[in-house]
């Protein structure tokens, strides 16, 4: 036994990722592997000592990103799917059909999960990178009721992930919702890597991606110093840097207390007047604390100058033009629904692409004109009988932690309305 | 500062397997202090003792441990994908804004394994370590507690034990700590568990082979 227990870093071999800063695949696997909790070492490419460690002989850039696992077999160029895999964390549906599938593990999706097996339904959430979802890479929530001392996004997926897996919901990693299709009163949904999910109702819990910011060249330079969201796996890697965060809501004033502790100097750029319309008073004051943020309103990033890196951006201000050095950008300014996947079903979408339930499905004429059921739909029912949705994806849900769980939560009582409806009672 | 591993002197007197007879005599002193324990004959049968002991999915946390090392145990609680290994958990936290969170993890496990550095004849149990990080789940913040011992780690008396401690363990650990973390260790927090109180809690997996340090 030893006698030294400071770090409690795992004792076992962890993943090492070779591969270079500037490299979209390589963020992404660094992303991935932060996200669900899986330590890594991130070794530079050109870090020539410590590669000849591990590659007698040097590497092929053409292999770039190398991972290496820690079984010991080797990845090259690897992949978020390659790499998930090597950890044996894609699991195969354990049933032909289930009760309830649950597309996406956020906050709405993991909260079904818990409900939907607790009461016994055959439940399966299917989640493309990490359970969490967007609340997962909070550095601290601190309004989300019973715990009064806060609680990080990433500590409250880990235990919703716990209770979820404890009650015997099934969590399919790292794979995506491709086609959605009705099979007869049920649904099969088609996964990126060919699984096929069968059940008797669906629940759409697949959030927002991140709007993109249309500046010319900003989305080239994606894992290159642009980043969208504002993960963990950049933050240690921003010490001493410039960064930049954009956004005006909570989630950017998230970004800005993580990386204030570990860059030089963080700029909030925020389009709006002001934060207080859209972030939480506690975050504004929090951030207006910090001795090295800035806050810019009336802001907008017009251009940014690179080479293989980002390296300044242009910000336009109240009829002024500031160019500032920035080592990285992160950008959070509210999202775009996920949606594609499940496209051919034909799902009412109000005019943002944010799917319509219930009563708001009353509201365009059209909506339920194909609803073949003599009941009107239920709450968080979409306008295809036993296909719900919630947390942001949803028209008009309230895009807070709190509201999701709430939604994931109340749609399950309502699957079970569902089920027994088709059981004929 | 010591630079070198134990003396040849401590290294006779400490690294000795016991006898057959004393560990069954050990495991009837511990029983008698409210300890379980479990007799086994190797490593690989004490690894499959703490399968068998530790329940499918439990919250664990795996102490630093040579023992544990060395017979996989520590490979199975992080990367089996049986159990909820802490260790991985608290390496991905944010040390600052999750610190509160960490201690409260870290501090009370459902279960916590680890090994000790020396156990009287007598059953008693000594531990150090230098953060102290280690010894409060042991004490009583773990819900139950799974330690593996190997047989070269039984002393007559608590002297010897504290000699062993400070005169064999302490070296080897030194030296571990300088190539690992770079940093010197340190005796700065000592445990003497002279009976277990709650029962059922602790579990001694005695091994007939020499484990760890």
């Amino acid at each position: 036994m030893s006698m030294i227990d400071y770090d409690a870093r795992p004792v076992t071999p962890q993943v090492v990722l070779v591969g270079q800063r500037a490299s979209a695949a390589g963020y992404s696997i660094r992303d991935f592997l932060s996200r669900n909790g899986v330590p890594y070492e991130w070794v530079e490419a050109d870090d020539a000592g410590r590669v000849e460690q591990l590659f007698t002989g040097g590497v092929d850039p053409a292999q770039l990103p190398l991972c290496i696992l820690p079984s010991g077999e080797r990845l090259g160029p690897a992949t978020v799917e390659g790499v998930a895999t090597g950890l044996g964390m894609v699991s195969v549906p354990r049933l032909s059909e289930y009760d309830l599938t649950i597309v996406g593990a956020g906050p709405a999706g993991l909260a079904a999960a818990v409900y939907a097996a607790s009461e016994g339904l055959r439940a399966v959430a299917i989640e493309s990178l990490a359970p969490g979802g967007q609340a997962g890479t909070t550095s601290m929530i601190e309004n989300y009721l019973g715990f009064p001392q806060g609680i990080s996004g990433g500590e409250l997926a880990t235990r919703a992930t716990a209770q979820a897996r404890r009650f015997g919901a099934e969590i399919l990693l790292a794979r995506r919702l491709v086609d959605l299709t009705k099979d007869g009163p049920g649904y099969v949904a088609q996964l990126s890597d060919g699984t096929q999910v069968r059940s008797r109702s669906l629940l759409l819990a697949s959030g927002v991606d991140w709007r993109r910011l249309e500046v010319p060249g900003l989305n080239d330079l994606l894992g290159s110093g642009v980043y969208y969201g504002a993960g963990p796996s950049e933050a240690v890697t921003c010490n001493g840097c410039q960064v930049a965060i954009v956004g005006g809501g909570n989630s950017a004033g998230q970004a800005v207390i993580r990386f204030s502790r570990y860059a030089a100097r963080v700029t909030l750029l925020v389009r709006g007047s002001s934060l207080d319309a859209s972030m939480s008073q506690y975050l504004i004051d929090q951030v207006r604390r910090i001795g090295n943020v800035e806050i810019r309103t009336s802001s907008e990033v017009v251009d940014v100058e690179a080479d293989a890196h980002l390296r300044a951006i242009v910000v336009a201000s109240r009829g002024s033009i500031d160019r500032l050095p920035t080592d990285a950008l992160f950008v959070c300014i509210g999202g775009v629904p996920r949606t594609k996947g499940a496209a051919s079903v034909g799902l009412a979408l109000d005019a943002a692409g944010y799917v319509r339930t219930g009563a708001e499905l009353s509201v365009p004429a059209d909506a339920l004109d194909r609803w073949p059921l003599s009941r009107q739909p239920l709450p968080l029912e979409t306008n295809v009988p036993g296909l719900f949705a919630a947390g942001d994806i949803r028209s008009g849900s309230i895009k807070r932690c709190a509201a999701a769980i709430g939604e994931g939560s109340m749609a399950v009582a309502l699957v079970h309305q569902r089920l027994a409806e088709l059981s004929g009672e | 500062m010591i630079t070198e591993g134990p003396s040849k002197k401590a290294i006779a007197e400490f690294s000795e397997l016991a006898s057959e007879q004393q560990l069954r005599s050990l495991a009837e002193a511990l029983g008698r202090n409210g300890v379980n324990v479990s007799l086994v004959g190797s490593g690989e049968e004490a690894r499959d003792a703490v399968r068998s002991a530790l329940p499918i999915g439990a919250e664990v946390y795996n102490n630093t441990s040579r023992t544990l090392e060395v017979i996989g145990v520590a490979e199975d609680v992080e990367r089996s994908g049986l159990y909820q290994p802490l260790r991985p958990r608290l390496y991905q936290m944010d040390r600052e804004m999750q610190g509160r969170e960490m201690r409260q993890l870290a501090a009370s496990p459902d279960w916590v394994v680890g090994s000790v550095h020396a156990v009287t004849e007598g059953g008693s149990l000594l531990l150090a370590s230098a953060s102290g990080s280690q010894l409060g789940p042991i004490v009583s913040g773990a819900g139950h507690v799974l330690l593996v011992v190997g047989g070269q780690k039984v002393v007559p008396d608590l002297e010897a034990g504290m000699r062993r401690l400070y005169e064999y363990c302490f070296p080897l650990e030194d030296l571990r700590a300088k190539q690992a973390y770079g940093v010197p260790s340190g005796v700065n927090n000592v445990l003497i568990i002279n009976k277990a109180v709650a029962p059922g809690r602790m579990t001694v997996v005695l091994v007939n082979q020499s484990l760890g340090f």
